[in-house]
């Protein structure tokens, strides 16, 4: 009857999806917790939170995770008796959710690496299971909006009442718009998600509800969409997101009080949660875009082959030069192209920071610290990879200062601080390229002295050395070390993601009993490019693999050493052509040159063929090349270093470049 | 041709469903994201079959339902609940407010193209 269709051909795109949900819950859980805390039932998020986990279970059961099944229904059960009976989460509950999420989370990574994905943990089990019907029912008065429709006002559940009415203790106001969608409508941008985007966009969106109306003109589908929205925007504002005129936009409160502080905004400023705008995002595997700029790379390959084409016909006398103009242009759009990929690549710091603070969350569980943490991640946008490789390096750094900085509420007490500690995560761009990145805390700062005792040198002068002694990984990996200078552990791995990986800086400033900045400056862009690793004279190296033409066996004992020369230029025959080889240990001056069977790495500069002998290829992998900045190191023929995730900088070779060196060798023999 | 409409809240799960029903001839498939988009499409278009999730946000499965029947035009829609919540009240309230079949996750394609075929052949008269 049908071709069959495997589901389970669905699981990364159910991964992508799964943990989109899952950054929602936890987002949200971490609202309602601080809300609970001050004592707010914040029961307009309870049903995202259900939502999230109710489609996560959907998909989980369509391809086959039974104990992701398993975990989020029981999830939702609470999340539902929540919701349907208004009743406020406990502290207990929230946190039994978020060990939830943490645990689906965990088996998504699993499924995501083809792993087995591990039965649900009994005892979250247990405790999702035991957990009581929540004791407080929800007796407190709801107040009702006073100004709505009766029809409406009874599909309106007691939390949507109560959003509505208590708008103006918000110092907002609630407003109903109604929407009517036509087709003329549509295509002017106004479709009901689109509007609903719009409004969400300015204000709180409390309920959509259709309503059927007379067919008329202005209401070709006999339908309208009833929009209640709580809101500070201008009445205005809120019609022109709608697409209505302003005049139709109803108050439904009358008077405004402002006499009770914004509570709920005290508490929601403590996580600033940027919500991603999603108008209009796709999201994709990254590998898909790493194959589209693999693909790019063949594309500027045969580029290379046709303008070397092009040479080889004006040499036999052929008129190219319409050619050259297309071909000129021709690389700047591969340029542009490549451009354009890279920008897809970018994602908002937002995005990386929005983890932050769940893991502050729960060092100030297993710390029992109090600590405040102040995101202010502004609008930034780095490329993936290096997103990637400073999350780690952000949590290490906001995991030592809760754990070994900040004090404890007694001893901040005597020191005449604020019982609760500050941990302050800052993002600025700087002139477009680097990111700045900061963790500080107002802890007990760095005492050099101790620091300079243990590591048995003098005393830093200076905070640059201060860092490296820092660093030194004797050093930071004794605990007691830690404790007393205010500092933890893995500094040197920090310092090495953001300088070797990424090509940046890491910089310290601490004042003893004050507090501790630490500066990460990072490229918002690093150059991937696919290498060929190799290793010549007990070395290792890397090349672009974009630059190379071919790679082959030769027997060094079999070239032709090429009369004449001084050094040690062999000639082979390969498909007629006669090809230089080089040992590249003798062109970088490393030793004394190998006789046997090797490989050459064959490359082409302006068409001539130059080969480099090597003694064994590696492998061929994506490698974050960092430009060598230093005048001192700036050789020709190096074009960077690299880490291949050993931790030791493993050189970048333009073999291209390096051929100009036979050039000349061969100019002198010639 | 038959028009489908599929609506659900999630990416994955529309495409599964259209994945299922692909292998039917002659049928054309349109996505709503919501419940919302899913009633404003149905006033605005004549569809010949809709494919309804129910949890989502604001106006959920029942309530597009529900909506659905009391419009004239509407009543002889053929409707196919498709989702998680398994429990025998939500499958009394979807077929109480109207919804031909209900289908519960995981489903496999053969029965959801089996529940589609059959409706499109018992040629209720859509209009």
């Amino acid at each position: 009857m049908s071709d069959p269709v495997d589901l389970r051909e669905f699981v990364s795109a159910f991964v992508t999806e799964a943990a989109e949900h899952l950054e929602v819950a936890n987002s949200k859980l971490l609202l309602i917790e601080s809300a609970a805390r001050g004592g707010q039932p914040m029961l307009r998020h309870v049903r995202d939170v259900f939502r999230a986990l109710h489609t996560i279970k959907g998909l989980a059961a369509m391809v086959g995770v039974e104990s992701i099944v398993t975990i989020s229904h029981r999830m939702e059960a609470i999340l539902r008796t929540a919701d349907q009976a208004s009743t406020a989460l406990s502290l207990d509950t929230i946190d039994a959710l978020l060990e939830g999420t943490r645990a689906i989370e965990v088996r998504v990574k699993q499924l995501a690496d083809g792993l087995p994905v591990g039965e649900p943990p009994a005892s979250l089990v247990l405790r999702l299971d035991t957990l009581d019907a929540e004791p407080e029912a929800a007796t407190r008065a709801i107040t009702r909006a006073t100004r709505l429709d009766p029809a409406i006002a009874q599909k309106l559940s007691a939390a949507e009442h109560e959003h509505l009415a208590t708008a103006s203790a918000a110092g907002q106001r609630a407003y109903r718009a109604d929407f009517f969608p036509s087709p003329a409508r549509a295509e002017q941008g106004f479709s009901i998600n689109r509007v609903r985007e719009r409004v969400s966009a300015i204000g709180e969106l409390v309920k959509v509800l259709p309503l059927s109306v007379p067919a008329t003109e202005h209401a070709p589908g006999g339908l309208a969409f009833v929009i209640l929205v709580v809101t500070s925007a201008l009445p205005a504002q809120l019609a022109a997101a709608v697409g209505i005129d302003a005049d139709a936009v109803i108050a439904l409160d009358a008077e405004v009080k402002p006499e009770v502080a914004a509570e709920s905004d005290a508490v929601e400023d403590e996580l600033i949660v940027n919500e991603p705008a999603r108008r209009g995002i796709v999201r994709v595997d990254v590998s898909r875009l790493d194959e589209a700029m693999d693909r790019l790379s063949s594309l500027v390959v045969s580029r290379f082959r046709l303008s070397r084409e092009a040479v080889r016909l004006a040499e036999r006398g052929v008129d190219v030069r319409t050619l050259q103009t297309l071909l000129a242009e021709h690389s700047r759009q591969l340029r542009d192209l490549r451009a354009a990929i890279l920008k897809v690549r970018m994602v908002p710091i937002a995005e990386v920071l929005d983890r932050v603070p769940m893991i502050v969350r729960s060092l100030r569980r297993s710390t029992g610290k109090s600590v405040r943490l102040e995101i202010d991640g502004g609008h930034t946008e780095l490329d993936k990879a290096v997103a990637e490789r400073l999350f780690p390096a952000i949590v290490h750094l906001v995991r030592n200062a809760v754990d070994h900085a900040i004090e404890t509420p007694d001893e901040r007490a005597r020191r005449g601080k604020p019982e609760e500690g500050l941990v302050r995560v800052t993002c600025t761009e700087h002139s477009n390229a680097r990111l700045v990145l900061s963790v500080s805390d107002d802890g007990r700062g760095i005492d050099r002295e101790t620091v300079a005792r243990r590591a048995e040198v003098e005393v830093p002068a200076t905070d640059a050395e201060l860092l490296d002694l820092l660093c030194r990984p004797g050093l930071s990996t004794r605990d007691e070390v830690s404790t007393v200078s205010g500092r933890g552990m893995g500094l040197d791995i920090i310092r090495r993601v953001a300088v070797e990986q990424l090509g940046g800086e890491l910089a310290v400033s601490s004042v003893w009993r004050v507090g501790t900045t630490f500066t990460m400056t990072v490229p918002l862009t690093v150059s991937i490019v696919d290498a060929f690793t190799f290793e010549c004279a007990g070395q290792r190296f890397v090349v672009p693999v974009a630059i190379v033409d071919e790679i082959v066996e030769v027997d060094e004992g079999v070239a032709t050493r090429l009369a004449g020369s001084k050094g040690n230029v062999r000639v082979f025959f390969r498909r007629g052509e006669s090809i230089p080889l080089l040992p590249l240990e003798e062109v970088l001056g490393l030793g004394v040159e190998r006789v046997g069977a090797r490989k050459a790495i064959v490359v082409r500069r302006a068409g001539e063929p130059i080969a480099f002998a090597v003694d064994r290829m590696l492998g061929q992998q994506e490698v974050v090349v960092r430009p060598l900045e230093d005048p001192l190191v700036q050789v020709p023929g190096i074009t960077g270093a690299t880490d291949l995730g050993d931790g030791q900088p493993t050189l970048v070779v333009d073999l291209v470049a390096l051929g100009g060196v036979v050039r000349m060798v061969r100019g002198a023999a010639a | 041709m038959a028009d489908v409409l599929v609506v659900d809240d999630s990416n994955v799960m529309r495409d599964m469903i259209v994945a299922c029903l692909r292998s039917l001839p002659n049928l054309a498939f349109t996505h709503a994201t919501t419940g919302l988009e899913a009633i404003e499409r149905l006033s605005l278009k004549k569809f010949d079959l809709v494919v309804l999730d129910l949890n989502m946000p604001d106006v959920g499965g029942i309530e597009v339902v529900e909506f659905v029947r009391a419009q004239d035009q509407l009543r002889a829609l053929p409707i196919v609940i498709v989702t998680t919540r398994g429990d025998e009240s939500s499958r009394t309230r979807a077929l109480d407010a109207g919804a031909d079949r209900f289908m519960t996750k995981p489903f496999t394609p053969d029965a959801i193209v089996a529940e589609v075929q059959a409706l499109l052949a018992s040629g209720r008269p859509t209009t």
